[in-house]
């Protein structure tokens, strides 16, 4: 863990979207962290695997936001799990990072594949 | 939400997160149990997918963390690993730590005075500096006080203060008979205690309403230390009485325990209503003996107006308001005596007081006290430095490890920190010590007058300590702390020499330069105030004040008239004289060199036109026969008063040489001549003394006159005796003699003329003191860091004086190598700081006498002082520069 300024905002970006996924992710439902990384895994086909180390702190900067709520239940095959919920808030959040990703990422695609333009000659 | 789970919420369940973690490990676990992995390999499999659970609950618990909590457990384990680190290394820390002590204490105690005499001088008066004193001044640069129908007006009139209040201070006599004594006293008006924001511990203060006709106003408010001293803390004291000057007065309240009276340095103990100066005496104490009432003469210099300023009216202002009013009241009523303006000046800056002469004395310690700090910051940066080098290969390994330069920064200003505290905190302790010796010495010369100085170490001493060293400590870290960060990893790694450093080692010899020339400016400021001490000591103040005991009494204190007085006096001086072992014998009015003027009187000179505005105001003495053989000072033209001139015979007076000459041409021409003294008869000029140092030994020649006791009779008097028995001796027998002829009668001095003069010195010899002090310091703390650089060089070069002994050097050639390096800085330091020493000599102008700023003796002597300690700091280091052993110095590669 480094203090460099610069680093922190690079942080702060993957932050940003790793909180994004996880609460995309808890749209369907409660989850526990495991599966939520595991989800996560299974949606991107292995492309995005997410460290215990960052997603258990981002639960908890989620959690202090009060985007999400957790609670001590049972998995499926009866093991003792913590279960994270979306709140309202939560939901909101959501809705927001989604549209500005679509932002994001229309940016992006114009930037990296440019669509000729009017007047543009071949 | 309740409370505890608001709490919890605030930072992280540990227990909860633990938890949280052994579960996902048991589910990953179980997971990979049922895609057919045996026990052992699932968990360890876990495991390592999970990653460091330790980095994890730190970056989790980071969530949690405010940034300046984080911040703060950052810097409390600085501060922790800065102590582990300093003591690993003691001989570094006490020497930084005893050397910040000597620089701020010294600091310190300056401070100090300074708070006691212009930042805070009153005890127990809020904002005592801000406030703003009125007084006259002759266009000659006398000062005189305002009367007290001038003050009236100027009360009642002015727009510039919130309220104007006036004191004056007296001495007075406390009771009578066997227990009477002298005291200070305050003669004030009745908003005097409001205006100052004192109040009463025990009865009430002075009011307005004690100011409301003359001489009915028999109250007094006494000191603390009175009320404790003599009425051993009475709570039943208000209603009680004290005489003062054999006035009956009632005790109506006991000041605050802080409050002291409004004269710096006096310890003042009784506050009398103005409209009591008649009744104790004030106005027949006139000098010339006219008698005339202070409450409505205008020409009675009673009281010095004081107050604060009205919100939003600056000094400028208030002063242009006073000038113009005063302008107004002396042309309705003009005063006689020679033009005089009013002036108005901040408290540190009154006519009256210890601040007045302190100051010029002080503004010199002052920045003598900042030089040593100066030298203490150059010193320990050196420390700093060298230490720094040496952790050149921690420090590389932290670079290395990825710590930021900011953090490493960071680390060593807090170990600069660590260091600077207690510094400051012994530096306090060193001022606490050394400042009662300082009072203790103004005490011893001032009995059996009581002083009183605002110097106790308060908030602010401390405040400006701390502040001090921390200062210092920024100065001192902040440079080595960067030049020690800018480490070259390969060259740190391989040992090796670097172009960098060459400028660290510039660094080490500026700092060498800067203690030197700045102990040689403080050695010559030293040199040159101790000559000034020689001087004044050599200087002829015109008479000669060993072998005479002087005893003072005031014959006032037991009732007595001026017939009885006379006979008293005769009477004492005719025994006096006939005691074994004593010359002769004389009475006066004061004695000689005493430091403060004695009252001045107007004269007028027979044929001589007064230019217009000129004031022609003298000190006097009212003297006895035999005083001019008794004080051996030379009667130059004419004869000495003799026993016949009494109050039947011809009013006759005596003048020093300089009056004679700036009226009558020379000494022998202004015989037989004559002079009026404050408009009564004219006297005629007898005899001419020779000039004598009246006041203070750097005064210029002054006019000055005699008038014989018994024509000019005063009921206190000063017997003095001059002889062969031993100084005690002397004094032993004169107060047998006043005890003899009057056993009730109070003896207030009885000690050796000698000691009486020290006051003259005092400034000098304070001066000389201090500046020897900080100059020995200064010196001492050049030469430590001049050794301590040297040394280190000396240690770098190892290797390479290594090798000019296996090529053949000699010892001697080695020694001469590393001689000539610290000599060469050294003489680059004497040389800037004579340079300097020469500039700010004029600065010291005002504390020195009888020497020239630019004083060979007194540089020379500097010049030698540093150079030979530079020499030694040097020479330590060069010899053991030159046993250093070749084969092992080079197998170290």
């Amino acid at each position: 863990m480094t203090l460099d300024a610069r680093s922190d905002s690079r942080a702060d970006l993957l932050h940003g979207t790793l909180d994004m996924l996880i609460l995309r992710t808890l749209q369907w439902g409660p989850q526990h962290g495991y599966a939520i990384g595991q989800t996560i895994r299974a949606q991107s086909s292995d492309v995005l695997q997410v460290e215990a180390g960052s997603l258990y702190p981002a639960l908890q900067r989620l959690a202090k936001k009060g985007w999400v709520t957790a609670k001590w239940g049972q998995t499926e095959a009866h093991q003792r799990a913590k279960f994270y919920r979306l709140t309202p808030d939560g939901k909101k959040q959501l809705l927001r990072e989604e549209s500005r990703w679509a932002e994001l990422v229309k940016a992006i695609s114009r930037v990296m594949s440019p669509a000729p333009g009017p007047g543009t000659e071949e | 939400m309740g409370i505890v789970s608001w709490l919890k919420r605030r930072r992280l369940d540990e227990q909860d997160f633990q938890d949280e973690i052994r579960a996902h490990l048991a589910i990953a676990e179980q997971e990979r149990i049922e895609d057919g992995a045996d026990r052992r390999s699932a968990r360890y499999a876990a495991l390592k997918e999970f990653g460091n659970v330790t980095l994890t609950t730190e970056a989790a618990r980071r969530v949690w963390t405010p940034g300046w909590l984080e911040a703060l457990r950052d810097i409390v384990s600085d501060v922790r690993y800065a102590i582990r680190a300093l003591r690993k290394n003691p001989g570094f820390s006490l020497t930084v730590v005893a050397v910040l002590t000597l620089g701020i204490g010294l600091n310190a105690m300056v401070f100090t005075m300074l708070k006691g005499l212009a930042l805070s001088p009153l005890g127990g008066v809020a904002r005592s500096a801000q406030l703003r004193v009125l007084y006259r001044q002759t266009n000659t640069g006398r000062t005189v006080r305002v009367s007290y129908p001038d003050y009236q007006y100027l009360r009642d009139h002015n727009q510039a203060f919130t309220s104007l209040m006036g004191s004056a201070y007296f001495d007075m006599n406390l009771g009578r008979g066997r227990g009477a004594r002298q005291i200070f006293g305050e003669l004030v008006t009745g908003n005097y205690f409001q205006v100052l924001g004192v109040r009463a511990q025990l009865g009430r203060t002075l009011l307005p309403s004690d100011e409301i006709a003359p001489g009915r106003h028999p109250v007094v408010v006494i000191s603390d230390g009175l009320w404790r001293r003599d009425f051993g803390a009475d709570p039943d004291i208000v209603g009680k009485t004290i005489e003062v000057n054999n006035y009956r007065l009632t005790i109506v309240g006991v000041a605050d325990p802080a409050f002291h009276g409004t004269i710096v340095s006096y310890d003042v103990e009784a506050f009398v209503p103005v409209m009591m100066a008649s009744q104790i005496g004030i106005g027949a104490r006139n000098p010339g003996n006219v008698s005339s009432d202070p409450i409505t003469d205008r020409r009675y210099g009673l009281l010095f107006p004081e107050g604060h300023l009205r919100p939003g009216v600056t000094a400028a202002t208030a002063a242009a308001q006073m000038e113009a009013m005063w302008a107004t009241v002396s042309l309705d009523r003009p005063l006689t005596e020679a033009t005089q303006s009013l002036r108005l000046v901040p408290f540190w800056r009154a006519p009256t007081g210890a601040q007045t002469y302190m100051m010029p004395t002080l503004v010199v310690m002052i920045a003598m006290g900042l030089l040593v700090l100066i030298i203490a910051c150059a010193n320990i940066a050196g420390l700093v430095l060298v230490r720094g080098l040496s952790r050149r290969g921690e420090i590389a390994v932290r670079l290395a490890l990825g710590a930021s330069r900011t953090r490493i920064v960071r680390l060593l200003l807090v170990e600069n920190f660590v260091l600077a505290i207690p510094g400051a905190a012994l530096g306090i302790v060193l001022a606490q010590q050394a400042i009662p010796m300082f009072v203790q010495y103004a005490d011893w010369l001032a009995v059996p007058a009581r002083l009183f100085f605002n110097v106790d170490l308060d908030r602010t001493s401390v405040a400006f300590a701390v502040l001090a060293g921390c200062g210092s400590a920024l100065v001192f870290g902040f440079v080595p702390a960067l030049q020690t960060t800018r480490v070259d990893l390969v060259t740190v790694i391989n040992e090796d020499a670097s172009p960098r450093g060459a400028a660290r080692s510039r660094l080490r010899g500026l700092l060498v330069i800067a203690q030197v020339a700045v102990s040689l400016l403080l050695l010559v400021g030293a040199g040159l105030v101790w000559r000034s001490l020689e001087a004044a000591r050599r200087t002829n103040p015109g008479f000669d004040p060993d072998s005479v005991a002087a005893v003072a009494v005031d014959l006032a204190q037991n009732r007595y008239d001026d017939a009885r007085g006379r006979v008293f006096y005769r009477k004492l001086l005719d025994a006096a004289r006939a005691d074994a072992g004593v010359e002769s014998a004389t009475l006066s009015a004061f004695t000689p060199l005493g430091f403060l003027d004695t009252p001045p009187t107007r004269v007028t000179i027979e044929g001589y036109e007064p230019r217009r505005g000129e004031d022609l105001i003298f000190m006097s003495n009212t003297i006895a026969s035999d005083y001019f053989r008794t004080l051996r000072i030379n009667v130059i033209a004419g004869r000495p008063f003799e026993e016949r001139e009494d109050e039947q015979s011809e009013p006759v007076v005596m003048v020093n040489d300089t009056l004679a000459r700036r009226f009558w041409g020379s000494a022998a021409n202004a015989l037989g001549k004559r002079l009026r003294v404050a408009d009564r008869e004219w006297r005629t000029v007898v005899g001419v003394a020779a000039d004598v140092k009246y006041s203070k030994i750097n005064e210029p020649p002054r006019p000055y006159f005699y008038l014989p006791f018994l024509q000019a009779y005063r009921s206190d008097m000063i017997l003095q005796t001059r002889g062969s028995a031993p100084i005690h001796v002397l004094i032993d027998q004169a107060r047998a003699r006043v005890a003899a002829l009057d056993g009730d009668l109070p003896i207030l001095t009885a000690r050796p003329l000698r000691e009486l003069t020290q006051g003259a010195f005092l400034f000098y010899r304070l001066a000389a003191f201090m500046l020897f002090l900080f100059g020995t310091a200064g010196m001492a703390l050049a030469a430590l860091g001049t050794y301590g650089l040297v040394s280190y060089t000396v240690k770098q070069s190892t290797h390479e004086i290594g090798i000019r002994i296996a090529l053949g050097a000699t010892a001697r050639s080695v020694v001469r190598h590393v001689l000539a390096r610290g000599v060469r800085l050294g003489a680059t330091g004497i040389a800037v700081g004579a340079i300097a020493a020469f500039g700010v000599g004029r600065l010291l102008r005002t504390v020195l006498f009888g020497v020239s700023t630019t004083d060979p003796a007194s540089f020379a002597g500097a010049l030698a002082l540093v150079l030979g300690s530079v020499i030694l700091a040097t020479l330590i280091p060069a010899w053991r520069a030159s046993r250093i052993d070749a084969l092992r110095a080079l197998r170290h590669q």
